[in-house]
């Protein structure tokens, strides 16, 4: 059924955006953490969506135009931000360099606060497109209810 | 009289409006979950045009009945049943520096506009039947 399609797409929208507010969460909670397992500061994390093609088995067989446009989302990779660490002056730490610089993790706080309100919108605006979908589907079944 | 008679094109139209609203609906939440992929294009269903030409008919060489014992080889009904749409994409003006160009706004008023005429789609479509069943019984509209 068409409506299914529909939720299914927003589902895993859904999901992506909370993968993302999972990693945006984890930079927040990292942004001074200067030890990690695998050594040095923490480095910022983010995802990278990418559309692919309807994950629906009757789609193979109930194919027509409009299903095979449909793209849902999915969380392709999770990638670490390249950019230097932050270098603060902090002889007294003790993960400060010979020169007495300590290097904190690449997390620029306002990038991800607004990042997360972002994440919120975009989450909030799937939830909406299910419930479209949903008081739809629903409103076929009045058509001969009285 | 015909059953058919009783029923004329409009069932045929309302239900294809509301199945084609139903794809659309799929294209626009499309649109909305990948409102953040890079290189995204957003998409949507064409089909005003076509439906109204369906009602209208006789554009696409459909056989002239001359003759009351002619039987009808493509009339509005099947016009009506065979209009699919076209996808079309829509992307927005400023498109984004990830190449994504959706925009969230256009989505989200293309769906509550859709949503909208798919509630009155259904509606006349009740009150049609709500009609034919009050001629059957003759209890009058409720």
């Amino acid at each position: 059924m068409d409506f299914f399609n529909s939720m299914n797409v927003s589902a895993s929208a859904l999901s992506a955006e909370r993968t993302r507010m999972n990693l945006i969460s984890s930079n927040l909670a990292n942004a001074n953490t200067t030890r990690t397992p695998e050594g040095g500061a923490y480095k910022r994390k983010d995802a990278v969506f990418g559309a692919t093609p309807l994950k629906n088995p009757f789609n193979k067989i109930l194919d027509n135009a409009a299903n095979r446009n449909i793209r849902q989302v999915e969380v392709m990779e999770i990638i670490e931000d390249k950019n230097p660490p932050r270098l603060q002056y902090d002889p007294g730490h003790p993960d400060a360099n010979p020169q007495g610089y300590v290097a904190l993790p690449n997390v620029n706080v306002v990038e991800e606060m607004a990042d997360m309100i972002n994440t919120t919108r975009s989450y909030e605006a799937n939830v909406t497109a299910i419930q479209a979908a949903k008081n739809m589907a629903l409103k076929a079944l009045e058509i001969s209810s009285k | 009289m015909p059953v058919d008679g009783i029923f004329s094109t409009t069932v045929e139209l309302l239900g294809k409006s509301i199945d084609l609203r139903t794809k659309n609906q799929n294209l626009i939440s499309s649109n909305i979950a990948n409102a953040e992929t890079p290189n995204y294009v957003p998409k949507s269903l064409a089909f005003e045009q076509e439906l109204q030409g369906a009602i209208k008919g006789g554009q696409k060489g459909t056989p002239q009945i001359t003759n009351p014992r002619h039987i009808p080889l493509k009339g509005a009904k099947d016009r009506i049943q065979s209009v699919t749409g076209q996808v079309i994409e829509t992307p927005a003006k400023t498109p984004g520096k990830d190449g994504n160009a959706v925009e969230l706004e256009n989505e989200m008023t293309k769906m509550s506009e859709n949503q909208i005429i798919y509630n009155a789609s259904v509606q006349i479509l009740s009150k049609k039947f709500s009609g034919i069943r009050s001629a059957i019984t003759g209890t009058g509209g409720n």
